[in-house]
């Protein structure tokens, strides 16, 4: 098939950037990563990528399909062949660009280092055999310890965007994969730790490294883990942690979000006086709802069995056992609603069932 | 300088570069790719250590099913030290908090794997290599910051050639993928353990990184390789990207089926059917493939029957596989596969504790050849040696470097030839560029030097190296810069897979017998234990590679029959 690419070029020695297009020949069957070997090697062999395994476990190529990040190995080029798109590819952002598409990954394992990212065990003499933990314990980091390291949460990271010494959401999951781990023994440090200045609450819960995760860490849900957490084990003085608290509260009494109380409960009376002339001013168009007596929700009872539930799981409730989900809810193929659901295993249309030899076939 | 310098990053290279650490030795690791990107991590169902946590087991039987498996060729006393110290290898990885499976006691999980007697491979679902990869690095980085000298990695840096003086290997020269520049990293031990080779063929499991630079690196210094015509085709590789689609799959119970829904297996290994180890298994599917009883070149890998909750749970990775790059969900389609080079069973010839014949040069992992996996190697097995003989080669590495005379200065010569060749190289303007070259390597490689082989084809495999490399003397590197530079580092590449493929076909020609990988059906279907039970040493000489024989170790076992 025909395949156009748009390549952002850049040559950090000149300084230069430059959108360059290119049209090569692939197989059906090309990834992305296969589209920019055969530019490499039959176009122009100056062109910078990362690559290693192509099997989606290295995390070497990391980068950007029309403004978003996707690990090149992993993107099938045949839809957007056929629909006659040219996609634009660009370097990773949130890190600087070394060659074309190729970043400098050193801030991104400064932040990995930042969150002491070993086991704290807390034992001396560790024992003769294996800790004792069961699969379902184990299970609580199963989806942090799925991360490849490639980065594409990181280069999507909006709040890393307007503060760069944010931990960001790699560096926190990896922060999760040791707090949810039955074996460290450090996790109030852990936490203290992470929901100082540019930890936990700096993140803005726009959700685009879990959208953009190629493996399905669900960064932010170990961000949310990480700050339950925190506020159990107590550490709950960042306003953050106050702002999430009163959510819950709110939440559980009257199963709907009382915002007048919000900023108060969140900054403290003290820094609330400063609002005073603001709030007059809400009040005054009627965007404030009298707090007294407070509106209670018509099913207030769900939100509560809610509140319940979650916290009889706890951690655990938390915990997907399937490799990620959200990454493989996206393909097309997969079981929910695809037709070879419809059929099932055996079903008409479906491959003969297996039989030994001498074994009547049926 | 360093005491000791870990050329390669994977399980065996950091944890050669963790155990030297611990041992006293400062540690600089040289690595083409940051370290979590090495193909340890594609790894995927799990390592083999006797811990007996899911049936009864013991290193012997372990050691037994490895001495079988590797068709009697392994060194035993080498399968032994294995056997015997593979549990404790894996209780400190646990303890270093790798995240493994767990069975309902809460104990390690084990599973069963091809050829072994006893369920026995510890596994993560079916990404063992990474989480042990991620666990490997998460040590590292704890000692990257620890001591007054603390681990340093060279990370994308290009190793390309040994510094040798007065008999002793004394550095390596790289170059510096993202500045520009050779640097000459001096130690007073080296170890190699830059893995295999799988992409001198076509069709192959490894990844891109995989060209066989240590290897190169070593017979170039005038070491010897062993073993080198043994390489291990898996007979699942994904049709048609060639990515492995673990043996668990099998280890979990799927069935093998050719196009009439056969599971053929039971007409060549009726015992362990599709268990059987993975010479056998490869072997039978070329045969139906080659009978025509294949589905567009391909078997298929049946997983239905284990029912989804499974499927998902235990072989999710495989699962993720085979919908990206193959379309199918194996909860309700079979998956397409094949055979495809996946292991190197030879590489550098070392001792038991990775010394080589070069004094202060070590090698552990899938470059080396100790030998534990003789002329086949059994599933799960490999990842057990990266971490048993990787720790091995970083203990007996340091201690040589703490107790040798500290050196002088190192001369700068091979620095000097180095520079000379790669201006050379990048001097050149006209000629052809390199990856026509590897493509026609990779074709013929897997036509005529693959699962069977004969005679004719492999001399003429032989004659086509000898005009490839012809035509690599006139390669032309197009990118002429400094930064990231990868058109120069795969032409680098290129040459030392064509050294090591010339290598490989040559031994491969001079032993007239069937073993293990080693299968030549038409001329001599049968082992030959008089003639041919040894190890062949392969060294480097201005004509080309010189052949000759080393005796294999035996301790308990003499050889049998080798039946599945």
């Amino acid at each position: 098939m025909k395949v156009a690419l748009k390549i952002w070029r850049y040559d950090a020695v000149a300084g230069e950037r430059a959108l360059r297009e290119y049209e090569i020949d692939a197989p059906v069957e090309a990834t992305l990563l296969d589209c920019l070997d055969i530019v490499k090697d039959r176009v122009d062999g100056t062109l910078a990528y990362r690559k290693s395994c192509r099997m989606m476990i290295c995390g070497s190529c990391g980068m950007r399909m029309d403004g978003a990040a996707v690990l090149a190995c992993k993107v099938r080029m045949s839809e957007v062949a056929e629909a006659g798109h040219i996609p634009v590819i660009s370097a990773m952002g949130n890190m600087p660009i070394v060659k074309d598409l190729v970043v400098d990954m050193e801030p991104f394992w400064g932040k990995i280092r930042a969150v002491t990212p070993f086991l704290q065990p807390g034992y001396a003499d560790p024992g003769e055999k294996e800790n004792i933990v069961s699969q379902q314990r184990m299970d609580v980091i199963h989806k942090e310890s799925l991360c490849i390291m490639c980065g594409c949460c990181v280069s999507e990271c909006n709040s890393m965007e307007a503060d760069p010494d944010f931990l960001g959401p790699a560096a926190l999951a990896k922060g999760m994969r040791f707090v949810g781990d039955a074996r460290d023994q450090a996790t109030v440090e852990r936490l203290q730790e992470y929901s100082g200045e540019h930890g936990i609450w700096d993140c803005t819960r726009c959700y685009f490294c879990q959208e953009r995760c190629p493996k399905g860490v669900d960064p932010r849900d170990a961000i949310a883990k990480l700050g339950a957490e925190a506020v159990r084990a107590g550490i709950d003085s960042d306003m953050g942690a106050k702002h999430a608290k009163w959510f819950v509260t709110s939440a559980k009494t009257t199963g709907w979000l009382r915002e007048t109380e919000l900023v108060p409960k969140t900054q403290g009376i003290a820094k609330s006086m400063k609002e005073v002339k603001f709030a007059m001013g809400l009040l005054r168009h009627g965007k404030v709802p009298p707090p007294f007596p407070p509106h209670v929700a018509k099913h207030v009872e769900e939100a509560r069995a809610l509140y319940d539930l979650v916290k009889h799981d706890g951690a655990q409730g938390a915990a997907g056992i399937v490799q990620g989900e959200h990454a493989l809810s996206r393909l097309e193929h997969a079981e929910d609603g695809g037709a070879a659901a419809e059929r099932g295993p055996y079903g008409p249309g479906s491959f003969a069932e297996p039989y030994l030899p001498g074994e009547e076939t049926t | 300088m360093h005491d000791v310098v870990v050329v390669g990053a994977g399980c065996a290279g950091m944890r050669a570069a963790i155990e030297a650490f611990d041992t006293g030795a400062s540690v600089g690791v040289v690595s083409k790719l940051h370290p979590t990107r090495s193909h340890s991590g594609a790894a995927e169902g799990g390592i083999n250590a006797a811990l007996g946590n899911a049936a009864e087991d013991s290193p012997e039987k372990h050691a037994f099913d490895t001495v079988k498996g590797s068709d009697y060729l392994g060194d035993q006393d080498a399968i032994e030290i294995l056997a015997a110290e593979a549990p404790g290898d894996i209780y400190q990885l646990e303890h270093w908090g790798c995240v493994f499976s767990r069975n309902g006691e809460g104990k390690l999980a084990q599973r069963p794997f091809g050829a072994a007697g006893s369920p026995r491979t510890v596994y993560s679902a079916d990404i063992t290599g990474h989480v042990l990869i991620h666990v490997l690095y998460e040590q590292t980085m704890k000692r990257m910051e620890q001591g007054s000298t603390p681990m340093h990695v060279y990370e994308e840096f290009f190793a390309w050639r040994l510094a040798v003086e007065d008999g002793r290997c004394v550095g390596v020269v790289c170059w510096d993928l993202v500045n520009g520049g050779l640097r000459l990293i001096t130690g007073r031990s080296v170890v190699i353990a830059t893995g295999g080779m799988g992409r001198i063929y076509r069709v192959t499991t490894n990844a891109y990184a995989c060209n066989g630079d240590g290897m190169a690196m070593a017979l170039h210094a005038g070491v010897p390789l062993k073993d080198v015509e043994f390489m291990q085709f898996h007979p699942t590789t994904l049709y048609p990207s060639g990515v492995l689609i673990t043996e668990a799959c099998r280890g979990e119970g799927g069935y093998l089926l050719n196009r009439d829904g056969e599971r053929f297996m039971a007409r060549y290994a009726p015992n362990a059917l599709e268990l059987a180890s993975r010479d056998v298994v490869s072997r039978s599917e070329t045969t139906e493939i080659e009978a025509g009883r294949d589905v567009s070149g391909s078997m298929l890998l049946d997983l239905r029957h284990l029912g989804a909750e499974r499927i998902r749970t235990r072989l999710p990775g495989s699962r993720e596989l085979a919908l990206t790059f193959a379309g199918v969900d194996p909860i309700f389609d079979p998956i397409p596969v094949r055979p495809g080079a996946h292991y190197h069973m030879g590489g550098i010839a070392t001792d038991n504790w990775g010394a080589t014949e070069l004094e202060g040069l070590y090698a552990a992992g899938e470059v080396a050849c100790v030998s534990v996996h003789g002329s086949n190697r059994l599933g799960g097995n490999s990842l057990m040696e990266t971490i048993t003989f990787g720790r091995r080669a970083g203990q007996a590495a340091a201690e040589r470097a703490l107790s040798a005379a500290p050196a002088g200065t190192v001369s700068d010569v091979p620095l000097v030839q180095a520079q000379r060749d790669l201006e050379t190289l990048l001097a050149r303007k006209d000629g052809e560029r390199p990856w026509k070259i590897r493509d026609e390597l990779g074709s013929s490689m897997l036509e005529n030097f693959g699962v069977f082989r004969y005679t004719e084809r492999m001399q003429e495999q032989l004659e086509i190296i000898v005009a490839l490399r012809e035509r690599y003397e006139h390669v032309v590197v197009e990118d002429k810069g400094d930064v990231f530079n990868t058109d120069l580092t795969q032409a680098i590449e290129l040459g030392s897979m064509l050294d090591v493929a010339w290598c490989m076909v040559q031994a491969g020609l001079a032993r007239e017998e069937s073993r293990g990988s080693h299968s030549r059906p038409a001329e001599f279907p049968e082992r030959d234990d008089e003639r041919f039970l040894k190890h062949s040493v392969t060294q480097w000489t201005d004509g080309g590679p010189e052949l000759s024989y080393k005796e294999v170790r035996m301790t308990k076992w003499q050889p049998e029959v080798r039946s599945y």
